[in-house]
């Protein structure tokens, strides 16, 4: 043994019984992948004369281990065709090699190629599913927002149904008839109006405001005109409006309507088309 | 000398269970004495057994007859699942009070007079030509799973000792070996 290799006798021992660690077996890993014929024949030669020193335990194992081991074996997917057998050892090896190598590929790739088609559509069927869902979710979305919309168009009207009810049957509710004006004779309207809790005015066969141009109802007290609320009337001249109640105002002696400005005006500025008698 | 195992291996290679059943029958004693005294449980060394023994199937096909015998291939093998038992077995024991180290080392074994008689004398046929230091640095590796560090702990002596101490016991033993054959 050369003294320049040494070191790595003592590395090789501990190496061969697994005791390295550390620096040491950084050391002698580095120097092994180096390859050194010297280091494998003695790592060969430790393990012969170990296997020899173990031959002193030997020792019969319980019978079962025999009978599990070989039922393993016999239970495994067999590795080779008895083809393969028949060729002999090396040939069987050499050809199981070149086989493998040609077939492997495209075995691999067929198994694979069609598993992942499968995936491929499976993934496809998921996501149109999927869009389904989402299409169904976005749908009952929409028909919930419209049906709450709904709701509170159906409450806001029951709100002013019951609050109409009970405007009715107030006794200190009046009925008051409002007739049509020049401009348009044939209009007409009614308000019930309970000063304490305000009214409801309904309008028919009013002419539809033109451009920039809205209908305003006026409730005169006193001989001053004081505005009651802005309404507009449907293709068939049909028109309502909730009236809050005016404070300070305990009886009105007329209620009036003009075409005014679309955003409304403080004291009328336009055609009156509805007025009532005064009361 | 050509050891009827390598046959044996070549047939596994191909596949053939009649062989494994042979080369079982031929070899385990050798693997399963060696896990016996690494081990000292039966099932722990029982397990492991059956385990080499089927890696040991798997691999026939990659064993090189040049590059060692079917008596160091199995022996490397047994020994290194050994060991990963050996130290999975450790950890799970140093929860508990004794480690294995101290019922189970060899030097400790051989101080306790009138226990583990059987015990010394396994260990005193194994590597039983090389002087008792360098029998023991060797036993407390190959067996017990330690480290050089380790030993040098274990028995109270400066690394570069244990270091040399295997050196030469190995290079002791191959020189054995080689003379004998």
């Amino acid at each position: 043994m050369s003294a320049a290799h040494e070191p790595f006798d003592e590395l090789v021992a501990g190496h061969v019984l697994g005791a390295l660690e550390g620096d040491d077996a950084r050391r002698f890993a580095a120097h092994r992948a180096g390859g050194c014929a010297e280091c494998e024949r003695a790592i060969g030669e430790y393990h012969e004369a170990l296997a020899r020193a173990a031959a002193a335990f030997r020792e019969a194992p319980p019978a079962r281990v025999r009978h599990a081991l070989l039922q393993r074996v016999g239970e495994a997917p067999t590795r080779r065709s008895r083809a393969g057998q028949a060729l002999g050892w090396v040939a069987s090896v050499a050809l199981a090699a070149s086989i493998a190598a040609v077939v492997s590929a495209s075995w691999v790739r067929a198994r694979y190629e069609v598993r992942l088609d499968q995936l491929a559509s499976e993934a496809a069927g998921l996501r149109a599913a999927l869009a389904q869902q989402v299409q169904t979710v976005s749908d009952l979305r929409r028909q919930l927002d419209e049906q709450e919309k709904t709701l509170t168009l159906v409450k806001a009207q029951a709100a002013a149904q019951e609050r109409t009810l009970a405007l009715l049957g107030d006794p200190e509710t009046r009925l008051v008839s409002l007739a049509g004006l020049a401009p348009h004779p044939q209009a007409q309207g009614r308000i019930i109006w309970n000063a304490r809790a305000g009214g409801l005015l309904v309008a028919a066969d009013l002419p539809p405001p033109p451009a920039g141009k809205i209908y305003e109802l006026w409730a005169i007290a006193g001989g001053k005109p004081l505005p009651a609320g802005l309404f507009t009337v449907d293709a068939e001249g049909k028109g309502s409006l909730a009236v809050a109640p005016l404070p300070g105002v305990a009886t009105v002696d007329v209620f009036a309507v003009t075409l005014e400005p679309a955003e409304g005006v403080q004291s009328p500025t336009g055609a009156m088309y509805l007025a009532s008698k005064k009361a | 000398m050509v050891s009827p195992g390598v046959d044996l291996i070549r047939r596994m290679a191909g596949g053939d269970h009649e062989a494994l059943a042979a080369f079982y029958d031929l070899y385990a004693p050798l693997a399963f004495g060696l896990l016996r005294r690494m081990l000292r449980d039966v099932e722990e060394a029982a397990e492991v057994l059956q385990e080499v023994f089927w890696e040991l199937w798997r691999a026939a096909g990659e064993y090189d007859p040049r590059r060692g015998s079917p008596e160091a291939w199995v022996t490397v093998r047994a020994r290194s699942r050994g060991i990963d038992r050996v130290r999975s077995v450790r950890r799970r024991e140093e929860m508990l009070v004794a480690p294995l180290s101290e019922t189970a080392a060899v030097p400790e074994a051989m101080a306790n007079p009138g226990a583990l008689v059987e015990e010394r004398e396994m260990v005193r046929g194994f590597l039983r030509e090389l002087p008792a230091e360098q029998r023991e640095a060797i036993a407390l590796a190959y067996l017990q799973g330690m480290t050089q560090s380790e030993i040098s702990a274990h028995l109270g002596l400066p690394l570069g000792t244990v270091k040399t101490r295997m050196r030469l016991g190995m290079e002791r033993l191959r020189g054995m070996a080689g003379s004998r054959t």
